[in-house]
């Protein structure tokens, strides 16, 4: 057993001793202690799950309001979650429902409002955007075309194969886990992955072989 | 080992096993194992190539979400999350009703009982009587379509003591109303007018 495993076993082990304890304390009703170890989980879990989130909605305010939504309605519903899963794998399915309901309502809203344009730099970040140390603005502008194209690219594939791909890839989850986490069969999700992975590779590659003709075009001009 | 093994291991990898090759190990968390990666260079490089792209990709979005989740961000999170589970938890707040020096329920005496029932009966006496009247009027007998209006029309007397309103009288009224005022009016207006053609010279 490696570290790391060894690590992530002790910290399930942990979870589910938190989770059962904030449990027992909401049924006797000392709701100041169970919310008091529930922050313990929820500094655990926070920045995965905004990660995750952040994977889904490609918007930060938003990713923060589902995560708080996630931990929010999983403190509330804790008395239906069964100790033989882990608290992890229960909680990222309720995160990853929510987002999945954000999505919808947010593609509902959009098809009737029109967004705000955003400016050149990208209107949304500006304002997180922090001056001083770190990659010059060129870096910063080629990662974000890289990373706007790779997030087109993903938005284009099926939302199985997109949730498959961001739960084993980014968050290195092992076949078990994401089959729990999406209630497909390990070899459904492995079907999925290949899948997921030999699409990006073609968006990807056309996206490249797109630009590349544009810049051809703008030499010969 | 047979030839027909020996061939397919001796053939290059393509793009879907290399793939699937990467999905196994990771899904599995287990090293890639395969024999003729072993041999190949080639395939070998092109497997790493695959794996770094990969690779790439995962760390470029992790450092995004890790970029828009700072930790003051992520402290600023946890507070909204524990104060919104307080918030839940705390019992609704019920806003005292204003209270009366005397409550209106004692009020039920004998006079607003009376009250009401007299307003019911009259209520039901001027219904019955609307009813009474309408059928009045249904058994007058009514004239009939025929008969000429002279029947209602009234005395000859009081008739004759209205001026009836020749053709023309308002006209008559109007035109001499406007000629006084303009006899009223100033010199210049006058000589104005003297020499505006009129609309009877015009017919004529």
């Amino acid at each position: 057993m490696t570290g790391a495993q060894a690590a992530g076993l002790h910290g399930r082990e942990a979870d589910s001793a938190a989770a059962s304890a904030v449990k027992t304390m909401q049924a006797e009703g000392r709701h100041a202690e169970a919310r008091e170890r529930y922050a313990e989980l929820v500094g655990r879990h926070q920045r995965r799950a905004s990660r995750i989130a952040f994977h889904y909605m490609r918007d930060s305010a938003e990713a923060d309001e589902a995560v708080q939504d996630a931990f929010v309605k999983a403190y509330q519903h804790l008395a239906s979650f069964r100790e033989e899963l882990p608290f992890e794998v229960w909680f990222t399915r309720i995160l990853i429902n929510g987002c999945l309901d954000r999505i919808k309502a947010r593609t509902r809203r959009e098809k009737w409002v029109a967004p705000m344009p955003d400016g050149p730099t990208g209107g949304r970040d500006f304002g997180e955007r922090v001056a001083g140390h770190g990659p010059s603005p060129e870096d910063h502008l080629l990662a974000r075309e890289r990373r706007q194209t790779l997030a087109r690219a993903l938005s284009r594939l099926p939302e199985r194969q997109r949730s498959v791909f961001m739960l084993s890839h980014y968050e290195g989850c092992t076949s078990r886990e994401v089959s729990a986490l999406t209630g497909l069969n390990e070899s459904t999700v492995r079907v999925h992955l290949f899948r997921a992975i030999r699409k990006l590779r073609t968006l990807l590659a056309e996206s490249a072989a797109g630009e590349k003709n544009v810049e051809k075009r703008r030499v010969n001009h | 080992m047979s030839i027909i093994n020996r061939l397919r291991l001796s053939a290059h990898l393509d793009e879907a096993a290399l793939v699937s090759l990467w999905t196994d190990a990771t899904l599995g968390g287990s090293p890639v194992a395969h024999p003729h990666l072993e041999r190949c260079s080639a395939c070998r490089n092109r497997f790493a190539e695959l794996a770094a792209w990969l690779d790439t990709m995962r760390l470029d979005a992790v450092a995004e979400a890790d970029e828009h989740f700072s930790t003051e961000r992520l402290a600023t999170q946890n507070t909204q999350i524990l104060r919104r589970l307080e918030a839940a938890e705390r019992p609704a707040r019920v806003i005292a009703f204003p209270t009366f020096t005397q409550p209106f329920t004692s009020r039920s005496s004998h006079v607003s009982r009376w009250t009401a029932a007299a307003a019911a009966a009259g209520l039901i006496v001027g219904v019955g009587l609307g009813q009474l009247t309408d059928l009045r009027h249904s058994l007058t007998p009514r004239t009939p379509a025929g008969a000429p209006l002279t029947a209602t029309a009234p005395p000859v007397g009081v008739a004759a003591t209205v001026p009836l309103p020749k053709p023309g009288g308002r006209e008559e009224l109007f035109l001499s109303e406007l000629d006084a005022s303009i006899s009223r009016a100033p010199a210049e207006l006058r000589a104005l007018d003297a020499f505006t053609p009129r609309a009877g010279d015009q017919v004529r």
